[in-house]
């Protein structure tokens, strides 16, 4: 266990973040000297609020701190999980679902479009169409009716409901005993009239029967555009997400018996936080792994950086998030265990390239092939306690002298570097005719070039370049590859924060207590802005009912509204275009009057300089106008913040008893005699001349020769080459 | 445009001044037609892309190759990815129908983006074309110069897929070209729509530009772009689409620099060759690697039932094409695809030029052999290909109708597929066998113009016409393996990314018309032990618009295309039923149904009066749709695999419970009896008397049964006497007259001295 502490048994706890996974719960605890500490316990299932709390407590025992005095002085407790997604991810939700379409689209729900045959596979897999292969539908066919009737484009009815298919269907879905029925109706989102109508018969049925199920509208959890994801979503909600209100009850109820006063809070993918009553809990689905890039904002802000990337290499993946004047995009259209569904997900891009991932060769092409597959936690070949038979990147970093073979994850796991070499010669070098630590070598190249590409990529296709961006890296394997992927590609700047490995559970912990609602609004602006004051008058009234219902559920958690920032944006696009752009309307909306026709201009003016931006390389084409496509709003309450390390600056030398002694590292086609420091022992103010290796149980940091690495006030380091 | 005109101004100059002194363009002070000429004559005399024996770069500096490959792959890829969010038409952004290439300077292609692999080789065959017509030193081949094509003929898949060719150059050489090609809602043209089936030459496709300089200096000429505006039925998709091809072709072009800043013009040039020749090894040995060697034969077939749809008189009538396939699949991992025999080229949209065949072919070997991406022309130079002259896959006369090639595609890529199936199965890859797949046909296309009422919500500039093209037919049934059963609507040959989209963004576009039902189509599937992919069906009305024109083309309809495999049955066929002058509006009122499908067939017209329209024949040529008129399509199913007896029981058991199956179908087809219980999908098999009626068909089976001698005695007979249909007559005679080759295979096989057709 990690424990992290300037001033030993004097800490005060006072942020916890967690993340229940599939078989352990990690707790981050920050207290208000920016001290932290790591806490681990096997997860409890069953009752959530087990687990949970013995992992706070193995926290704060590092400070020798009882859970039951820890708890009580806690000022907020963020909680991010797998188990909805797994439930999800293993099929093992809850079932009897019914679902109402359109009569004539009750097959949508298995077709998934036939994009979601190939959704979620590599780029081989999608070319391979031999592959592909549907989800299993997560409603059985017999529980979808359908009900005659349909609203066109412009939200107006065409063809009325046919009332007496829908007696039909909620009589049909009740004899099948359904325990909710979600209803999803084409353009539902601009015109929720038949879905309220089903929803009037449901009920007037129901007290006929006696009986009473949900009846949940795709038009009030999600009304956005998209027929399929908001199905899905309504669906996943019911089978996945749902199910977890109890143990998220049971979680509040057990930090409260511990003297706890401050609730526990559900971050959602989009990057607040939640109450466990909240009413549509799938936007908590996925969560835990974009944790970094909140984190990242938090310290974007407080260090006063305007753009920010945030990397995170892991065991299996190699995750980018960009910040980009101080903002991280919101995706819709992604898919979640092989479903399209409409959640907001913090934009977070992944490639298969990570620490634990299996280096191959191909014998058709001669050809070193990098994952995707990966060892995961079992680590690497030269792992003594794993039957890991493939080499992977970890155990070329080993064999290299990276890794400390004897304190990897302090310790816990041996590890042998011969065997790793060995491996490599055998397994990769031998068959292409190379020397093994050349081959090495040339893996970590290939890896990391991966992982340039895709950061090159992603910079130039919001239309910047390297150089307007620092450089964030964090997890595991991020300081010991940062300065490899960083390579050619000149950031303004490199961080690796000391907490670098517990990074996204820190970000965890920054997220504010917020409620986002979206809809669609498909409203279209003439060029010339004539309709300018009806657009006005249309997105006003959008976003108040959005504005309303952030504000109801702050009012349920018993927050005073008024303390309630909302932050209202728009999604907007040249008409005619398929990708629209997020144009935060904070500034020109009135929190009285909203906007009026002169604010709707301001705020196109703001949209065509932000495409400038994001797409330097297209032509604006203000010729044909422009469509409003959604309204967003965020209402964001008052949350406690973690501090940031404020230290004073010590030496550039850094203490004798930091230094561990040396040890030779390959880099550049040579060995180099590298010192090996201990990082709790680096005080801010010291300079680290690389060659050098900075170990810590759960990370190490690369200074290769060439580099330096100063600790700054805030325990952060700056790689940059001398 | 550019944002690095200054190096674009940098190479201009050197160019020009290359070009006073009577210097080339091409490397070494060679011009691009030696350059051609040299890469001809030493990859056929040594049989490796070049010469290159030793591929010295990827030996000696294996990582450095390996980086060099990754950049250039990203860069294309990142351009891809940006340039989407440029381009508008929703064929592009729904199913991703853009790909970029960059290819050396004799064209040929060195990596591909993620998108549409089709176009592997497209572009490499107009920048051939545009070096042997000498363009360096007549129409001038200079750094900041834009080229357009989508003449199939020069270099394309069909005339819908337009390319933007960007030249590339360093220290006055081009060193490289960019492509980027997308598929475009409407090029103009006699008909609305993507793919017509109703133009019998070029002068109805629309707008062509062959290999056709469209700009200098990174921006686009005037004239050009004001043709594109005045020709086309959608000039805000064409002009969007074209903004992405061209900021794409720029990145790659910036891209290109940027690498040859950073490792030398030598060391990018020498990765470029042997990059292909990288390409053809890697075919060669996957080839080794997983098919079994030997001469492997199939044929595929197309009906063009015109004679009552057809408009003009030279298309008026019904015919039958030949699509012969046979491979040489050899030990040392080089194939050949041999066309001798196929259908004459004609007055119809169908003809496919040798890039349309080309790009067939690439997008059909990325999908099972070399599906990880790293697909070049190199491929192409470790297979033969034949489509003989003159024939529907390789024309020699440009003034016909390349505009719906694809009808010829897809059919013949069947035989390929059930050619490398054999070949697959033979080397014990029993999961890689694909018995085909279901054309991607039969989805509504044209376009209409809103109601002044309606219209009045569109800005004036975009207009109030509407294209009707959804690409919702990108899913259709994948034929069985020879262990599974086969996808169901979810697959395109074209493309694997399969997406049928959503309602509420195809109505976006597609203002005027509404579906009023997508859904499974029950008996679609190929009958076997793996049964094929199912297929789906969908109805849809026209709302608040003045006047829509809609059609559909269909294959397969009148004949099956291809056959399942090992005893298993071809996907069904598919058919058109539309309703004009109905009573939908007073049905909605009365709440009286609608029709949602058409399952079983005839159903459709029980839930809706008007003049129905009903026919075997699944095509029709483009028909006025008044507001309420309603038709119906389907997507069809794949071929199966094996016997249908031997199907697990309960498998058969679930196709009914899932609606792929009837209870009649299977009780004929499967010999499974049962009662089912539509409401709750249960089917309750009645075990003795599945036994039964399975015995009954074995019983009918032996009683059918002649021996082979018999059969082929009997059918020889038919052969002599020229008693078949008169299509199938035609259609022999046809392939007869363009190849006395195939007509004394054809006598020697039969055994006879000419065929009675």
């Amino acid at each position: 266990m990690v424990a992290v502490s300037a001033d030993g048994d004097r800490n005060r706890p006072r942020l916890l973040a967690m993340d229940t996974g599939g078989t352990m719960t990690d707790t981050f605890v920050v207290d208000d000297e920016a001290n932290y500490t790591v806490g681990k316990a096997q997860t409890t299932p069953d009752d959530e609020s087990v687990c949970t709390t013995n992992s706070f407590a193995d926290a704060v025992g590092n400070w020798g701190i009882e859970p039951t005095d820890g708890a009580g002085k806690l000022e907020g407790i963020v909680y991010s999980g797998t188990a909805m997604l797994n439930r999800l991810l293993e099929r093992e939700g809850s079932g009897d679902i019914g679902v109402i379409t359109n009569g004539g689209m009750e097959d949508q729900l298995r077709f998934g479009r036939g994009i979601q045959s190939w959704a979620d596979r590599s780029y081989a897999g999608r070319l391979h169409a031999r592959e592909h292969e549907h989800p299993e539908p997560l409603v059985p066919r017999e529980n979808i009716r359908g009900v005659r009737g349909r609203m066109n484009m412009a939200g107006l009815p065409t063809l009325p409901l046919y009332e007496d298919e829908a007696y039909e269907a909620i009589q049909d879905l009740l004899d099948r005993g359904v325990r909710v029925i979600c209803v999803c109706l084409v353009y539902s989102y601009l015109n929720d009239n038949h879905e309220q109508k089903i929803k009037d018969i449901a009920e007037e049925v129901m007290e006929e029967r006696g009986e009473s199920v949900p009846i949940w509208l795709s038009s009030e959890q999600k009304p956005i555009r998209g027929e399929l994801p908001r199905l899905n979503t309504l669906v996943i909600e019911a089978y996945a997400a749902e199910p977890s209100r109890e143990q998220l009850r049971q979680v509040d109820d057990g930090f409260a018996e511990l003297g706890s006063e401050s609730p526990v809070r559900v971050l959602t993918s989009s990057g607040g936080t939640v109450a466990p009553e909240h009413d549509w809990l799938v936007d908590t689905m996925l969560s835990g792994p974009i944790g970094g890039i909140f984190g990242g904002e938090f310290l974007a802000e407080e260090l006063d950086i305007d753009n920010l990337v945030c990397s995170d290499v892991g065991g299996t993946s190699f995750d980018v998030g960009l910040i980009t004047e101080g903002h991280y995009p919101t995706r819709w259209d992604q898919s979640l265990a092989q479903f399209m569904v409409n959640i907001p997900m913090t934009a977070m891009d992944t490639i298969g390239s990570g620490t634990g991932s299996y280096v191959r060769v191909d014998r058709t092409s001669e050809r070193i092939e990098v994952g995707p597959d990966s060892a995961g936690y079992k680590v690497g070949y030269s792992n003594m306690d794993s039957d890991v038979d493939t080499v992977t990147v970890t155990d070329c970093t080993l064999a290299l002298g990276y890794l400390n073979p004897d304190s990897f994850l302090g310790g816990d796991i041996p590890m042998d570097r011969d065997v790793a070499i060995d491996a490599i010669d055998e397994q990769i070098a031998s068959p292409l005719d190379e020397d093994p630590i050349e081959t090495a070598r040339g893996v970590l190249d290939i890896v990391e070039r991966d992982m340039s590409n895709e950061l090159r990529g992603l910079i130039l296709g919001l239309g910047y370049s390297p150089e307007n961006y620092t450089l964030m890296s964090y997890g595991g394997g991020g300081p010991l590859h940062a300065a490899g992927y960083s390579r050619g590609l000149e950031f303004e700047d490199i961080l690796i924060p000391q907490w670098a490995a517990a990074f996204s559970a820190f970000g965890c912990a920054c997220a504010d207590s917020a409620y986002r609602y979206d809809q669609s609004v498909d409203e279209i602006l003439q060029p010339d802005f004539s309709n300018a004051s009806s657009v006005a008058y249309s997105i006003n009234d959008t976003l108040e009912t959005l504005r309303e219902r952030a504000e109801a559920a702050f009012d349920r958690d018993g927050v005073d509204p008024d303390t309630v920032e909302f932050q209202p944006s728009l999604r907007i696009q040249y008409l005619g275009m398929l990708d629209d752009l997020e144009v935060d309307i904070s500034e020109v909306w009135d929190g009285e009057a909203g906007i009026d026709a002169e604010g709707v201009e301001d705020i196109i003016d703001r949209y065509e300089a932000k495409f400038d931006q994001v797409f330097q390389r297209a032509a604006k084409s203000p010729e044909n106008g422009y469509q409003i496509t959604m309204a967003i709003g965020v209402g964001v309450g008052p949350s406690a913040k973690p501090t940031i390390p404020q230290e004073e600056l010590q030496d550039e030398t850094p203490p004798e008893d930091a230094h561990k002694g040396t040890r030779d590292i390959y880099w550049d086609d040579g060995w180099h005699a590298a010192d090996l420091w201990q990082m709790r022992d680096i005080q801010p103010g010291n300079r680290i001349e690389g060659p050098s290796v900075i170990e810590a149980p759960a990370t190490t940091i690369l200074v290769p020769p060439g580099y330096e690495a100063p600790l700054d006030e805030n325990r952060i380091y700056h790689l940059q080459e001398q | 445009m550019s944002i690095e005109n200054d190096k674009v101004g940098e190479e201009k100059l050197a160019v020009t001044e290359k070009l006073t002194n009577g210097g080339e363009i091409g490397w070494d002070g060679q011009s691009l037609q030696s350059m051609l000429a040299e890469t001809e004559r030493l990859t056929e005399e040594t049989g490796h892309y070049r010469g290159l024996e030793d591929l010295e770069l990827k030996e000696e500096n294996r990582f450095e190759y390996e980086r060099l490959y990754s950049r250039l792959r990203g860069a294309l890829v990142s351009a891809r990815e940006t340039a989407l969010h440029v381009s508008a038409s929703p064929i592009v952004r729904e199913i991703g129908e853009l790909c970029f290439q960059i290819y050396t300077p004799e064209g040929d292609s060195i990596a591909v983006s993620t998108g549409i692999i089709v176009h592997v080789h497209t572009g490499s065959l107009a920048i051939k074309w545009m070096i042997e017509e000498d363009y360096e030193h007549d129409r001038g081949i200079e750094p900041g110069d834009v080229f357009c094509n989508n003449d199939n003929d020069l270099g394309n898949v069909h005339t819908t897929d337009v390319h933007t060719i960007v030249p590339i150059f360093h220290d006055g050489e081009l060193v490289a070209w960019a492509d980027g090609v997308t598929h475009e809602a409407d090029i103009g043209g006699a008909s609305q729509g993507h793919t017509s089936i109703v133009h019998t030459s070029r002068f109805e496709d629309g707008i062509y530009a062959t290999c056709e300089k469209i700009g200098e200096g990174d921006e686009l000429y005037q004239d050009w772009k004001t043709r594109g505006e005045r020709s086309t039925r959608t000039p805000m998709y064409w002009d969007l689409d074209e903004k992405c091809r061209l900021a794409g072709c720029h990145m790659i072009r910036e891209a290109v620099h940027d690498i040859i800043d950073d490792v030398g013009a030598e060391t990018f040039k020498q990765f470029t060759r042997e990059a292909v020749e990288e390409g053809r090894r890697t075919m060669e040995s996957r080839v080794q690697e997983r098919l079994f060697p030997g001469t492997y034969r199939n044929s595929s077939f197309v009906g063009l039932p015109l004679a009552e749809e057809g408009w003009k008189p030279e298309q008026q009538k019904d015919s039958l094409h030949h699509l012969p396939v046979e491979m040489d699949i050899n030990a040392d991992g080089t194939m050949s695809l041999d066309m001798e025999g196929t259908s004459s080229q004609g007055a119809h949209s169908f003809n496919a030029a040798e890039g349309s065949m080309t790009g067939g072919l690439w997008v059909s070997l990325t999908q099972c052999l070399l599906h990880d991406g790293k697909v070049n022309d190199g491929s192409h130079y470790a297979l033969e290909t034949n489509f003989p002259e003159g024939s529907l896959t390789n024309p020699d006369d440009p003034q016909l109708s390349f505009h719906a090639p694809w009808g010829t595609i897809m059919p013949a890529f069947q035989s390929v597929w059930q050619n490398v199936s054999q070949a697959f199965f033979s080397r014990g890859f029993r999961e890689e066998v694909v018995t085909g797949y279901s054309e991607t046909t039969d989805t509504v296309q044209g376009g209409g113009t809103l109601m002044e009422s309606m219209a009045q919500m569109i800005p004036d500039e975009v207009g109030d016409y509407f294209p009707v093209s959804p690409f919702d037919l990108s899913c259709q049934g994948l034929g069985a393996s020879a262990v599974r059963d086969g996808l169901d609507h979810g697959y395109a040959m074209w493309n694997p990314e399969a997406d049928m989209g959503d309602v509420e963004e195809w109505e976006m576009v597609q203002w005027g018309t509404q579906y009023l039902s997508r859904q499974m189509k029950t008996d679609s599937a190929g009958h076997g032990k793996y049964r094929g992919g199912s297929g789906w069906e969908g109805v849809m009305t026209v709302m608040g618009t003045e006047d829509c024109t809609l059609y559909k083309a269909s294959i397969p309809d009148v004949a099956f295309s291809t056959a399942g495999m090992a005893g298993g049955y071809p996907g069904s066929t598919k058919y058109a039923v539309r309703a004009h002058d109905t009573d939908l509006a007073d049905r909605a009122r009365e709440g009286e149904p609608y029709p949602t499908g058409d399952t079983p067939p005839g159903t459709f017209e029980e839930q809706i009066d008007g003049d129905i329209e009903r026919t075997h024949r699944g095509n029709y040529f483009p028909k006025e749709f008044d507001n309420h008129d309603v038709m119906h399509f389907q997507m069809g199913g794949g071929p199966g695999w094996g016997d249908p007896l031997e199907r697990p029981l309960e498998k058969v058991v679930a196709d009914v419970e899932e609606e792929i199956y009837s209870p009649e179908t299977v009780e004929k087809v499967y010999g499974v009896v049962g009662e089912f219980d539509e409401k709750n999908r249960v089917f309750e098999m009645d075990r003795a008397a599945t036994e039964d009626a399975r015995e009954k068909i074995r019983e009918r089976r032996a009683e059918e049964s002649v021996p082979f001698e018999e059969f082929f005695e009997a059918e020889r007979e038919r052969v002599q006497d020229g008693d078949v249909s008169d299509p199938v007559a035609e259609m022999y005679v046809d392939a007869f007259d363009i190849s006395e080759e195939f007509e004394a295979e054809f006598d020697e096989f039969w055994d006879i001295d000419r065929s009675g057709f």
